[in-house]
């Protein structure tokens, strides 16, 4: 039996060192580094189980104070101090876990310097602020009991709170009522967030009703339990009783549920095959069907196998019940789902841990357990009653009876302080880089880039060419007006080109070395040559990186060339090829544009249009020529339509300001007035003379003639809204 | 006292040009955004950007920002009273009192409150109409910016009413409703537009029922549990404490009948 104790002692000091470690990880990291919380799911496990479950497990101090003090059940009177000593714990528990979930646990009683009465959560702390003096208060007689704190004034004191200890049973009971019930009231403030087989106006009374079950169902399970750590017999007939009194209240529990949910039409919902109706039939048979099914049955409750697992039942299923309403049936992004941390699990552990070794510390210096006795010793009833102070310490399973497993005066705290460090150094060992570091910033894994050295050909007049060693996958298509790459296709090559290379194409035996860089762009895991120095120079020289390097978005694939280049596919040919075979002469005319008869006829491969077309630019045209000259390409239509109007528009309200309204340059002028969010269709251009000549307004669109929106299509230059 | 001020948002107005979100963050100080565990999407809300453009499936802008209600879900959740609702109109937050206990942003119904995750010393973070401004007699950094006048800034009354006249001069470009006059007891900040809004709040099609109302349904009855369990406890305790005594008494009674020279039994224990 002390071996059990001795083990299990050992276990929560190394939780409660795992705990130790994380306290530290967490107010130095904060909440976003160790827990999995996010603004979607701003109350996590530490609030469903720390401050939901841990109050409604501790119910059972209010509903066996009740029992024996005010219905005068005196049978159940050896209940009572384990009882509350567990309720004191479990609330002291409850409040360190809130330390650790509020964001400035150093307000922590800002709620009494700053009351705010039309918050529920103001009424919850206020009671379990209360709670937890009452059952200090309730408990102390017990620690004052002791023999060696039989001084004149704390002798005094603990007449006085004996004299008191029915106005505190009732004040315990009434503010036990006020707040296990508005635990549920909490989530009455979101009749759009929580699923509704969970909300209900009258969530309180199920919140109170379960923890009367959970608080019975608790007592039962703390007495196997410690019966089983400290070697007692547990009071079967009478622990029987409270299971049969718990499956009465269960059932009033599923009554009032399912009456609840058939009162507001829901019931259906319930039968419906979803998710959330599976989740509510296995919660409330865990919680309340099976349980109070089972504890009807004689044969069940007689046994304690039966009488325990029913009891873990209900207390599990409970648990289940706070889950459920607190983040499970809460509404939340379906790409954001939330599963607690293990920091967050492991601290909640390490905060029972704490609370169990204190618990057994009590145990084992108080009388909080009546003396052993046979069950059928008939001052059984009246052994532990809070008269009886003396004799205490007869036989309190103390350390000295344990058999060390270090040697040495001071087995236990050697042993245990090991357990301490070992659990801290188990969590240092399994702490994840953001607790260490601090919350990360999302990276989305790409292929390195790669620099090569590369030989650009001289090819007088003409894009150059540049040639890459074979073992590249080259994305080409779409390129457009880009140099040539001309891949080798010769293994023995890879890797390398060497300057005078017998195999470059075009007769070419020297080039000029550069630098190339190939990026993953559109994080595909290939390739493509990309111009660095360019995009700088475009972009705005040597601010402008971030216009590109903060696209390093999470699960963002399309966070590719596309991005920026949005009217890249908008790029029209203007070029008609069969045209100019006719009229420059049939197949005989290839090598007049195209360079060289041997090697591909590709547009790469030939004259640029204005070597021909001199006179292709309009002397003065608004829209400037690409850099490299016409080369058969169109603008982008995004282009063209921008440096076209825009500049002018621009221009034209800084020529004439008063004349022009201010937002004549805006992007809603031209955007989203008529055609919410999307390009305006525009008529042709037309001159502000010209479309004053036609009655046009030329600062109001004309008014959409459209009916409802049409199919998304592609932007056309020149098409004219139907009439 | 002063009018309650408001702002109108016209969806169909609204470019996406976020001029409106970069005004707002160099009012109010904001970072940068960046990609976090609690930011999968760049243009959400978050700590470091009170006000987004949300691109619906087909591309258009919708504004969101905290809707500033005339009755908002936060303050009447906030233990401490760090969230205030201004009589002109905005919510506003005070960081010295915040505990952060994050009920507000389980509360609210449009899930505006955002949390400093990243920090050890976090506080909530959220629209606040730019009040400072206002007390300047100046516009929200917001409506200022906006070059499409897609948001402006008025009296609610009158901001209702020229919503109410747009719908009524155009009916075919808006839907026949403002999204704000009556939704969970009306809010500071209206929409005129031609797509739902429900996708603005938890749940489409929100009630107009105010939502602090609904917790104090149940907080109402806080001082007739408290008299009732009371009441009750002490009356059951007074009545079986002495139904047992009486019985005690009886039985000692009746075993000093019938055995005379009985031990007397020992009372008392009850205290």
């Amino acid at each position: 039996m002390t071996r059990r104790l001795t083990a299990l002692k050992t276990v929560l000091w190394l939780l409660a060192g795992v705990l130790g470690l994380l306290t530290v990880v967490r107010f130095l990291r904060g909440l976003g580094a160790t827990t999995a919380l996010t603004d979607t799911a701003p109350w996590g496990f530490w609030i469903a189980f720390d401050v939901m479950s841990g109050v409604a497990l501790a119910a059972g101090g209010f509903v066996v104070a009740a029992t024996v003090y005010i219905f005068g059940r005196e049978r159940y009177r050896a209940f009572a101090r384990p009882a509350i000593l567990t309720a004191f714990l479990g609330y002291a528990a409850v409040a360190v876990g809130l330390l650790y979930d509020l964001g400035l646990p150093w307000h922590i009683l800002n709620p009494v310097a700053h009351p705010q009465h039309h918050s529920v959560l103001f009424e919850v702390a206020m009671c379990v602020m209360l709670y937890l003096t009452v059952l200090f208060l309730e408990f102390s007689p017990v620690i004052l009991e002791h023999p060696r704190l039989q001084r004149p004034l704390l002798v005094r004191i603990h007449h006085a709170l004996k004299k008191v200890t029915i106005p505190l049973v009732i004040a315990g009971i009434v503010l036990s009522t006020l707040h296990q019930s508005s635990l549920g009231s909490l989530f009455l403030i979101a009749p759009y967030r929580l699923h509704p087989l969970w909300y209900s106006p009258y969530i309180w009374v199920l919140f109170f009703t379960s923890a009367v079950a959970l608080g019975l169902a608790m007592v039962i399970s703390e007495s196997f339990f410690s019966a089983w750590l400290f070697g007692h017999k547990p009071r079967r007939e009478l622990l029987a009783n409270l299971g049969r009194a718990a499956s009465f209240v269960l059932l009033l529990y599923v009554a009032l549920r399912l009456g609840d949910l058939a009162a507001r039409g829901q019931l259906a919902r319930a039968l419906e095959p979803t998710g959330h109706a599976a989740l509510f039939w296995l919660e409330l048979g865990v919680s309340a069907l099976l349980p109070a099914l089972l504890l009807q049955l004689p044969r069940v409750r007689s046994a304690s196998g039966g009488l325990f697992g029913s009891a873990a039942l209900i207390v599990f299923g409970m648990i289940g019940y706070r889950f459920d309403v607190c983040i499970v049936a809460f509404a939340r992004p379906e790409d954001m789902p939330y599963f607690p941390s293990w920091m967050e699990i492991a601290v909640s552990v390490g905060i029972v841990a704490a609370a169990m070794i204190v618990f057994v510390f009590f145990v084992e210096h108080l009388r909080v357990y009546p003396p052993e006795r046979l069950p059928s010793d008939p001052c059984a009833e009246r052994a532990g009653t809070v008269n009886s102070r003396l004799s205490t310490l007869d036989a309190p399973p103390g350390p000295e009876t344990v058999r060390p497993l270090l040697v040495g005066p001071a087995a236990a705290p050697r042993r245990y302080s090991l357990a301490l460090v070992l659990g801290a150094s188990l969590a240092v060992a399994l702490l994840p880089a953001t607790a260490l570091f601090g919350e990360q910033v999302q990276r989305t894994p790409v292929a390195a880039p790669r620099m090569l050295d590369v030989l650009r050909l001289p090819a007088s007049g003409r894009p150059a060419a540049l040639v890459l060693p074979g073992d590249l996958e080259l994305r080409t298509a779409g390129l457009g007006p880009r140099p040539a790459l001309l891949a080798a296709s010769r293994p023995e090559r890879r890797g390398s080109v060497a300057e005078g290379d017998p195999g470059l194409p075009g007769g070419h035996t020297q080039g000029e070395p550069v630098r190339a860089l190939l990026l993953d762009a559109d994080r595909d895991g290939r390739t493509v040559l990309f111009a660095h120095d360019a995009h700088v120079e475009r972009a705005g020289g040597e601010t402008s990186c971030g216009r590109c390097h903060h696209q390093n978005l999470p699960f963002d694939r399309a966070s590719s060339c596309g991005s920026c280049h949005a009217d890249m596919f908008l790029v029209s040919d203007t070029f008609r090829h069969q045209r100019h075979v006719e009229r420059l002469g049939g197949n005989a005319s290839c090598t007049g544009c195209h360079d060289g008869a041997e090697g591909a006829k590709t547009r790469a491969k030939a004259r640029a249009c204005d070597d021909c077309h001199r006179d292709m630019v309009v002397a003065d045209s608004v829209v400037a020529p690409r850099a490299g000259g016409l080369d058969g390409h169109a603008v982008g239509y995004m282009d063209a339509v921008h440096g076209l109007c825009v500049s002018c528009h621009e221009r034209e309200v800084a020529a004439r300001p008063g004349e022009l309204p201010d937002t004549l340059a805006d992007c809603g002028t031209c955007h989203g007035r008529e055609d919410p969010g999307r390009l305006r269709r525009q008529g042709p251009y037309l001159p502000h003379s010209a479309r004053r000549a036609q009655g046009l307004s030329t600062l109001d669109p004309r008014p959409s003639t459209r009916g409802p929106r049409a199919a998304p299509g592609p932007y056309r230059v020149g098409a004219r809204p139907a009439e | 006292m002063t009018a309650a001020k408001a702002i109108l948002n016209d969806t169909t107005r609204c470019t996406g040009c976020e001029k409106c979100v970069s005004a707002c963050k160099r009012e109010n100080g904001l970072a940068k955004d960046l990609p976090r565990r609690w930011k999968l999407r760049i243009d959400d809300l978050s700590s470091t950007r009170f006000t987004t453009i949300q691109r619906r499936e087909d591309g258009r802008p919708v504004r969101r920002m905290c809707l500033h209600c005339l009755e908002p879900a936060c303050v009447s959740a906030c233990i401490v009273g760090a969230l205030q609702k201004r009589p002109d109109g905005p919510v506003i937050y005070d960081g010295d009192r915040c505990m952060g206990c994050r009920y507000c942003m389980m509360a609210c119904p449009f899930g505006i409150p955002r949390y400093e995750w990243e920090q050890p010393v976090p506080y909530v973070r959220k629209c606040i109409l730019c009040y400072h401004r206002l007390d300047q007699g100046k516009l929200p950094a917001c409506v200022e910016a906006c070059p499409e006048k897609a948001t402006i800034f008025g009296d609610r009354d009158q901001l209702l009413a020229e919503a109410e006249r747009r719908i009524r001069d155009q009916p075919a470009r808006y839907r026949n409703t403002v999204f704000g006059r009556d939704e969970v007891g009306g809010t500071s900040v209206l929409y005129v537009s031609d797509l739902d809004l429900g996708f603005l709040s938890w749940k489409p099609d929100l009630e107009a029922q105010a939502l602090p109302d609904l917790t104090w349904a149940a907080l109402g009855k806080v001082p007739t549990i408290v008299l009732t369990m009371g009441g009750l406890m002490t009356g059951a305790w007074w009545l079986i404490g002495r139904r047992n005594k009486l019985a005690a008494e009886a039985a000692a009674a009746k075993e000093q009948e019938t055995a005379a020279p009985a031990v007397k039994p020992k009372t008392g224990e009850k205290s």
